[in-house]
C-alpha cells in the first residue's frame, strides 16, 4: 500500500557527486515523474490564491500586456518612436510578441522568486524543490493562454487569417520555456542566497524587454541591431510569430542556435539546482 | 541496512556558521565546487562556523519510539531536520528506511486565503501523499481535526486551534514509516491532545518508529524507550528513559558547589568541632540526619534552630523551619554532647538540593552555627515533578 516502502534514503555529505553524473539525470527525472501531481497542486495553489481575493482575477493577465502595447502605439503615432516596417495589423503583432515575451519574463521572475516565497514551507517540510520552481511558470503560462486567445479574436477583427503554424505555436513556445524554466532554476537558487538578484531581475526585465524586438520590428542598423543579433530571445519570439503571421521566417539559422542554447541551458541549470537545492534550504 | 532497522546514524555532525554574509559566500563556494564535480569539503570547520550537531550515532528498529532531550540549542531540531532530510549532515551518513512524516509546526504549507478543503489537497500533496490517497482519507482527516463546516472557509478565519487540528491531521493521516515529533502537544486542548496521543500509539502499534523531541519529560519518560540527550550538539544515549531524564535535569545544576559550607561553627563559648550527616544522596521519603557533637563552656537556653531546604527546581525556598514551628525547646548545656536534627521523610523528588542549618542563641542575638550542605534527592522511575507522594491503588 505505501509506497517508496523498500526504498532506504541516504544522505551524506557530497552525495551528489559521488553517485555520477548520468544517475544524477535518472534520480531528476524520476523526482519530476513522482511530483506530477505535487507540481498540479502547488500551481493551483498560487493561481487560487492570487485570483480570489480579485476583482477581474484573470483578466489582470490582458490589462498589463495591453497597456504595454497601447504605449508603443502612442509612441508611434507621436513619432518619437519608430515601430519599424510592418505588413500586418500592429496589434496582432504586438500582443504574439508580448504573449511570448511574457511568459519568458513573468516566468523567470516568478520562478526566481519561487524558493524564497516559500521559505518557510522549505525549511520545514522535505519536499520536492524542483516542483515548486515549475509550478512558478503555471501563472505566466495561463497568461500567455489568455493573451493567445486574445490574438485570435484580433485575427478575426481585422479579419487577418494566420497561417496554419499557428496549430504548432505550442511546440514552438517550448524552447521559451525551457530557457525560462533553466533559468529560474539558477535565479532561485542565487536568489535564495542572495537577495540581491530578486530586485536586480526585476530591473533588468523591464529594460530587456526593451532590447529585444517585441513590440517592434527587427531593426536594421545601430547598436540595437547589433544587440539583436546576439538576443536568443529575439529569434524565440520573432520566429514562432513570423510563422504564424506569414507561414515563413528569415531567421532559422539564429532560432536554431538559440534553441541548442536553450537546451543545454536547461540541462545544466537543472543540474545545478539538484545540487544545490540542499544548501540553499539552509541559508533560506 | 538491517531489514528491522529504520534508522541509522553514523558519526553525523552538521555545520552552521555564525555570520550571514560569510554563509552566503561559503555557500556560493560549495555550489561551484560541487557542480565542478570537487567534495565541497564539508568535514573542516572555516571561519565563523561551528558544529550544532557532532558525531551523533544511533540506530532505530522498527517499531522504537527514541525520545531526544537537551536544553534550548543543544541541536535538537537540527537533528530532526536531517533526519526528515531538509538539512543534509556535513560529516557522517544518515540512512531512512521508509517514509518520514513530520509533525514539526503543522500547517506550515497552508495557504492562508485557501479553504480548508484546498488545503488538505495541497499539503496533503507536498506530504508526499498521492492523490488517491488524498481522496481515501479526506473524511477521516475531517473528521479527525473536527472542523465540520469550516472545511469550506479559508484557513485565515480559522482559529488557532482550528489551523493546529487540520494541519495535524494531515500530518498523521500519511501514515508515515518514521515519525518525527518536536514538541506537538502543546497545541490545542486536552480533548485534542489525547486523541493525538491515541493517535500516535496507533501508529506505535502499526510499527512506525517515532523520534520525539520535548522539554517535557513526562511524555519523554512515558513514550520513549530510549533516550538521547543533546548538550552542545553533542549526545549522550540512554536505553533507559529515566536515566536520561535524570541526565538532563543535572544540566541545570551548578556542581561546583558540591563543597559543604561550612560557615560558621561556633565562637569563643561554644565549639562544633564533629558535624555527623547521615547520607548526601536520597530517595524521595528518605529522612535526612545531622549529628551536631559540640563542647561549649556556658549554658545555651532555649536556642532557636533553623532548618531550611532549598532545591535548583525551585526558585524559591522549598521549606523552612525553626524548632518553635514544632513546639520543642532546646537548650545546649555546658560540657560536650550531641544535638541530633533530622528531617523526616523528605519528598523531594529528581532535585540537588541544600540544607540549612543554623542555630542562634535566644531572641536571635547571636549565631552559634550555620551550614549549608549540598545533597542530592534521586528521581522515582516514571514520575514527574519537585515530590514524591505515596499513593495507593486499591483494587476492589
Amino acid at each position: 500500500m505505501k509506497k517508496n516502502n523498500t526504498e532506504i534514503k541516504t544522505y551524506e555529505p557530497d552525495n551528489a557527486i559521488k553517485q555520477g553524473y548520468f544517475s544524477l539525470f535518472k534520480v531528476i527525472f524520476l523526482e519530476l515523474k513522482q511530483n506530477r501531481w505535487l507540481i498540479y497542486q502547488l500551481f493551483k495553489r498560487d493561481f487560487l490564491a492570487i485570483y480570489k481575493q480579485s476583482f477581474i482575477g484573470i483578466l489582470w493577465a490582458i490589462i498589463i500586456p495591453l497597456i504595454s502595447i497601447g504605449t508603443f502605439i502612442l509612441l508611434n503615432r507621436s513619432g518619437i518612436f519608430n515601430l519599424g516596417r510592418l505588413d500586418v495589423p500592429y496589434p496582432i503583432f504586438a500582443v504574439l510578441g508580448m504573449a511570448t515575451w511574457q511568459l519568458f519574463a513573468a516566468g523567470l521572475i516568478a520562478g526566481s522568486n519561487s524558493l524564497v516565497k516559500a521559505g518557510s514551507m522549505i525549511v520545514k517540510i522535505n519536499f520536492s524543490k524542483k516542483s515548486l520552481v515549475i509550478a512558478s511558470l503555471g501563472q505566466s503560462l495561463i497568461s500567455f493562454l489568455i493573451q493567445f486567445f486574445l490574438a485570435g479574436i484580433l485575427f478575426l477583427y481585422y479579419g487577418y487569417s494566420p497561417s496554419a503554424a499557428i496549430l504548432l505555436f505550442p511546440i514552438l513556445i517550448l524552447p521559451v520555456l525551457l530557457l525560462t524554466l533553466g533559468c529560474g532554476f539558477i535565479l532561485s537558487i542565487l536568489n535564495g542566497i542572495m537577495r540581491d538578484i530578486g530586485n536586480i531581475i526585476a530591473i533588468f526585465m523591464t529594460f530587456f524587454m526593451f532590447l529585444t524586438p517585441v513590440l517592434y520590428s527587427k531593426p536594421t542598423s545601430g547598436i540595437l541591431a547589433h544587440i539583436t543579433r546576439y538576443n536568443p530571445l529575439f529569434y524565440l519570439v520573432s520566429v514562432p510569430r513570423d510563422l504564424i503571421l506569414t507561414g515563413h521566417s528569415a531567421e532559422w539559422q539564429g532560432f536554431w542556435i538559440s534553441v541548442t542554447i536553450s537546451f543545454f541551458v536547461f540541462i545544466f541549470c537543472l543540474y545545478v539546482f539538484h545540487l544545490a537545492e540542499t544548501r540553499v534550504t539552509e541559508r533560506i | 541496512m538491517d531489514e528491522n532497522i529504520a534508522v541509522k546514524l553514523d558519526k553525523v555532525s552538521k555545520k552552521y556558521c555564525k555570520s550571514l554574509k560569510r554563509s552566503m559566500f561559503y555557500g556560493i563556494i560549495d555550489i561551484s565546487r560541487n557542480i565542478l564535480g570537487l567534495s565541497s569539503r564539508p568535514g573542516k570547520l572555516r571561519k565563523n562556523e561551528f558544529w550544532a550537531v557532532k558525531n551523533v550515532s544511533f540506530e532505530l528498529k522498527k517499531g522504537e519510539v527514541l525520545g531526544v532531550i537537551g536544553p534550548n540549542g543543544s541541536g535538537k531540531t537540527t537533528l530532526l531536520k536531517m533526519l526528515n532530510g531538509i538539512f543534509w549532515p556535513d560529516k557522517g551518513k544518515i540512512s531512512i528506511n521508509g517514509r518520514v512524516g513530520a509533525l514539526i509546526e503543522v500547517g506550515a504549507g497552508f495557504h492562508p486565503m485557501l479553504t480548508g478543503r484546498e488545503n488538505i489537497y495541497v499539503n496533503g500533496a507536498i506530504l508526499n501523499m498521492s492523490k488517491d490517497e488524498i481522496n481515501r482519507k479526506f473524511a477521516e482527516i475531517v473528521k479527525f481535526a473536527d472542523i465540520g463546516d469550516f472545511i469550506d472557509m479559508p484557513v485565515k478565519h480559522y482559529s488557532s486551534g482550528m489551523f493546529v487540528r487540520l494541519g495535524f491531521a494531515i500530518a498523521v493521516h500519511c501514515e508515515p514509516d518514521i515519525l518525527l515529533i518536536d514538541e506537538i502537544l502543546a497545541v490545542g486542548d486536552s480533548g485534542f491532545q489525547s486523541k493525538c496521543f491515541n493517535k500516535i500509539g496507533e501508529l506505535k502499534q502499526k510499527g512506525t518508529t517515532t523520534v520525539l523531541v520535548s522539554h517535557n519529560m513526562h511524555m519523554i519518560s512515558v513514550f520513549s524507550d530510549r533516550a538521547i540527550v543533546l548538550k552542545n550538539g553533542r549526545a549522550e544515549y540512554f536505553n533507559n528513559t529515566n536515566e536520561g531524564v535524570r541526565e538532563y535535569t543535572k544540566f541545570f545544576i551548578s556542581t561546583k558547589e558540591s563543597a559543604v559550607e561550612k560557615i560558621l561553627n561556633g565562637n569563643d563559648a561554644i565549639v562544633f568541632f564533629n558535624v555527623k550527616i547521615n547520607k548526601r544522596e536520597f530517595l524521595p521519603g528518605e529522612s535526612f540526619q545531622a549529628a551536631l557533637q559540640f563542647r561549649s563552656s556556658v549554658d545555651y537556653e532555649e536556642v532557636e534552630i533553623d532548618v531550611g531546604i532549598y532545591t535548583n527546581n525551585d526558585p524559591n525556598l522549598y521549606f523552612q523551619a525553626t524548632n518553635k514551628a514544632y513546639g520543642k525547646k532546646v537548650s545546649l548545656l555546658k560540657g560536650e554532647h550531641e544535638l541530633q536534627v533530622t528531617i523526616k521523610n523528605i519528598p523531594v523528588n529528581n532535585a540537588m538540593a541544600k540544607v540549612a542549618i543554623s542555630i542562634w542563641q535566644k531572641n536571635r542575638t547571636a549565631k552559634l552555627f550555620w551550614w549549608r550542605i549540598p545533597v542530592e534527592f534521586k528521581g522515582i522511575d516514571y514520575s514527574m515533578g519537585k515530590n514524591f507522594l505515596d499513593v495507593e491503588y486499591v483494587f476492589k
